[in-house]
């Protein structure tokens, strides 16, 4: 009915599970990735794409999606499970992966088709990885990139019943997948770009968007973003216990 | 072990400027007044540690921005603290969230202490304490009203009285500050037309501070699991009932006022009118008798320690910040106060489970639970029983929605209503009133279930599912605020009227009216949206 931590514990370790297993795959197979990290120096653009099929480079960034978002979906997933009947709760969970699926791999299509362009034009540069790097620090602390958090952390009311109930969990996942594309495109595009580091720069990345999902909704303005809460939160939990510093004295 | 201060009730005296804890309260009051906007020793400062309307991202472009109170008092909006005492200190308060009572024990502690430094300062006693309003006490409850203290604008010595507040115009909307509590109501019986929600503490009979059993509701005595929670959510019962009322009734509106509406009925406001101290005193000093009565607090280490997102903390009267835990909090003979009076209020009538079990025809089983009471049982399941199908605009006299029911959920409770004589442990019925968004905090509204058509919803309480008050909407409604515009929820103990539904056959429909009726007619341009209406079975 509402938020129950058990419950909630439950739902965060299974989608946590679904996300380190997407991570074990792309570990262990680096193909399974749609960063090209192939030679393309003196390649043509035909060879280059039967090198890559679409189907396979749609595959592997799936995969990438599910290891990195994964983890931020626990509370919208959480919040259609006590809006929804029992019956439909599996059902009406689909539909909101699937929403908020098809807006990233939209988004994905852009990606890794300039991607593409860059590794076939520059290989081995790590020019266009410069660029977008530092438009995605730009636009990190950026008000419209606050403005675009603020959305993901919104939960409408959901219709409970039939036809309604399915268009309104798939609006939910449509409106959850632009906003969280809004937020996270530019950071998401740096590591494709990268001719080494890759993975390292993936989970640096994932590691900065559950961070930041930490974070309540702010006053969208400039500011450094991202590792406030979880920093803060860490600190404390690091201190050592602290004597009681019995209120009284304080405050007498 | 440090001095023991006593908080004494208002009403001492005749509640007004003889008594002494009410003089010199007015007198730190006024003292902690003179003191700017920026200083953490100022009146206006520790009002914004509860909330604010000052700040560039909380400004509002009139009421209930800072700028647009009507004096008095006459509220400061610069110069604005620097920038590291505001994100210290300022936007705290605990709210829908289950660091409520301790969050407001630790404000009170910290507000006392500096009004207790200034009163000496003053010539005045160095036992001073925070006096509280007992609204439940006196002889047959007579305590409801405000004491006149605060009514008066000037002080014995003629100058003018800080405790006295422009901006309070109480459930009748004319100044005089009474509260609707069952001797409350008694003596201002409202329009039957409308539904004023009774101010009561019948939540004393809960038996769980977060969570829910068969006589304890979601989400608790004190409030739902959260981290730092500034707003936004289901109010903990206790907040919900008195508190939030009793917010929303001291501060209220009238027709010649709205859409103003009093101070105390926006948390970014309340802080400013000194009756919220004597409010939340008595919040504080009934939490104390919940305890007493064999309560207990959470002993989880994430509400011990508070949330690890940031700390609670108050500006200590050495000028140095004093942080404080729950844990710290959770025990009143730890601290250096007491209360007057530590007992409860008359014992609320709650039906109990013996009760329930004889009116749905069990009686065997009603007299066995009544000869060996089991501890309440904990729900094996809760899920979704039905849902209205849109959103609700909140105006006029009434608003209704059709609340769809499914049927083969609706089945499992019927059977299980119509075998409490076998198991003893029929379902409990909630309604969840989801994502109430607007600007209108200073209105009760009385959620009725399935009240027939042209009756008075005043005369007719049998149908009645509960009272919300919107005490935090504007601020929960924000789309950049700390709760993403999600809005207030709330939860209602349906199961009394659904008892009674099914008793009659009526509870086996596709659909149940909900009529939601505010305690006085709306402003016309209020604000008030409520994202779905639905009901919840759970099941023992």
């Amino acid at each position: 009915m509402i938020y129950n931590a058990e419950d909630w514990a439950r739902l965060r370790n299974a989608v946590f599970g679904v996300s380190l297993l997407a991570w074990v795959v792309i570990l262990l197979e680096p193909r399974a990735s749609p960063c090209c990290a192939v030679n393309a120096a003196g390649v043509s653009w035909t060879v280059l794409l039967a090198a890559h099929p679409p189907a396979s480079l749609a595959g592997n960034w799936a995969l990438m999606l599910i290891a990195m978002m994964a983890p931020m979906l626990v509370a919208p997933i959480y919040h259609i499970r006590i809006s929804s009947f029992a019956r439909r709760r599996a059902r009406s969970t689909m539909l909101f992966v699937a929403g908020y699926g098809i807006v990233w791999m939209v988004a994905g299509i852009v990606i890794v088709v300039a991607e593409l362009i860059a590794v076939w034009r520059m290989p081995g540069s790590y020019l266009p990885a410069t660029i977008v790097g530092l438009t995605a620090v730009v636009w990190q602390a950026s008000p419209f990139k606050q403005r675009c958090l603020n959305r993901c952390h919104s939960h409408r009311p959901l219709a409970a019943f039939g036809f309604a109930a399915d268009l309104d969990v798939f609006r939910f996942g449509l409106e959850q997948g632009l906003w969280c594309t809004a937020s996270c495109w530019a950071a998401m595009f740096f590591p494709m770009l990268l001719p080494e580091g890759h993975f390292t720069a993936m989970a640096a990345v994932a590691i900065l968007m559950f961070c930041e999902r930490l974070d309540p909704p702010r006053e969208p303005r400039w500011r450094w973003r991202g590792f406030g809460t979880a920093a803060r939160s860490l600190s404390l939990r690091l201190r050592a216990p602290q004597p009681d510093p019995a209120p009284l004295t304080a405050l007498s | 072990m440090a001095t023991t201060y006593t908080r004494n009730n208002a009403w001492n005296k005749g509640g007004n400027l003889t008594n002494p804890d009410l003089l010199w309260y007015a007198k730190g009051v006024g003292k902690m007044m003179s003191r700017g906007l920026n200083d953490p020793a100022s009146w206006w400062f520790y009002a914004a540690i509860h909330g604010e309307y000052v700040t560039p991202a909380n400004i509002q472009p009139a009421f209930p921005g800072w700028k647009f109170i009507k004096a008095p008092p006459t509220v400061p909006t610069s110069p604005l603290p620097v920038s590291g005492n505001q994100n210290l200190y300022w936007n705290q308060c605990q709210h829908q969230s289950w660091f409520f009572l301790p969050w407001h024990r630790g404000y009170l502690m910290a507000l006392e202490a500096q009004l207790r430094k200034d009163i000496v300062g003053l010539g005045g006693p160095a036992t001073w304490a925070l006096p509280y309003w007992n609204y439940f006490g006196g002889t047959n409850g007579s305590q409801y009203q405000m004491p006149p203290a605060f009514a008066a604008k000037k002080l014995p010595d003629n100058n003018p009285n800080p405790l006295f507040v422009n901006m309070r115009y109480g459930p009748d909307g004319n100044g005089n500050i009474y509260l609707p509590t069952p001797a409350g109501e008694a003596a201002h019986p409202g329009d039957p037309n409308f539904s004023r929600g009774q101010v009561n503490a019948n939540y004393m009979s809960n038996d769980l501070y977060t969570g829910h059993d068969q006589v304890t509701k979601l989400p608790g005595f004190g409030g739902p699991e959260t981290l730092f929670h500034h707003g936004g959510g289901t109010s903990g019962n206790w907040e919900g009932n008195p508190h939030n009322l009793v917010h929303v009734y001291v501060g209220y509106y009238g027709a010649v006022t709205a859409p103003l509406y009093g101070l105390m009925s926006d948390p970014g406001t309340a802080g400013l009118d000194p009756i919220f101290y004597l409010h939340h005193s008595n919040i504080d000093r009934m939490w104390a008798v919940w305890n007493a009565n064999g309560n207990a607090n959470p002993t989880k280490s994430a509400w011990l320690t508070g949330p690890t997102t940031r700390k609670f903390v108050m500006p200590g009267t050495n000028g140095q910040p004093w942080y404080y835990t729950p844990d710290q909090m959770k025990d009143l003979a730890k601290l250096n106060y007491s209360y007057q009076e530590l007992k409860s209020p008359p014992a609320p009538k709650a039906a109990g489970l013996p009760k329930r079990l004889a009116l749905l025809g069990a009686k065997d089983a009603a007299a066995e639970a009544k000869k060996a009471p089991a501890t309440p049982a904990k729900p094996k399941v809760t899920e979704l029983l039905g849902a209205s199908a849109r959103p609700l605009k909140i105006s006029g006299r009434v608003s209704k929605a059709a609340v769809k029911l499914d049927a083969g959920v609706r089945q499992k409770t019927t059977r299980s209503l119509a075998m409490a004589a076998k198991t003893a442990a029929p379902d409990n019925v909630y309604i969840k009133v989801e994502n109430v968004r607007g600007t209108f905090d200073a209105t009760v509204l009385s959620v009725y279930l399935d009240l027939p058509e042209g009756a008075k919803p005043g005369e007719n309480r049998q149908y009645l599912a509960g009272n919300i008050a919107l005490f935090g909407l504007r601020r929960a409604s924000m789309k950049d605020g700390q709760h993403a515009g999600e809005g207030l929820t709330f939860i209602l103990d349906a199961t009394p009227v659904i008892d009674q539904l099914h008793l009659k056959n009526e509870f086996d429909v596709e659909s149940l009216q909900v009529s939601v009726i505010p305690a006085d007619p709306l402003p016309e341009n209020a604000d008030i949206t409520v994202g779905r209406i639905s009901i919840y079975r759970e099941g023992f």
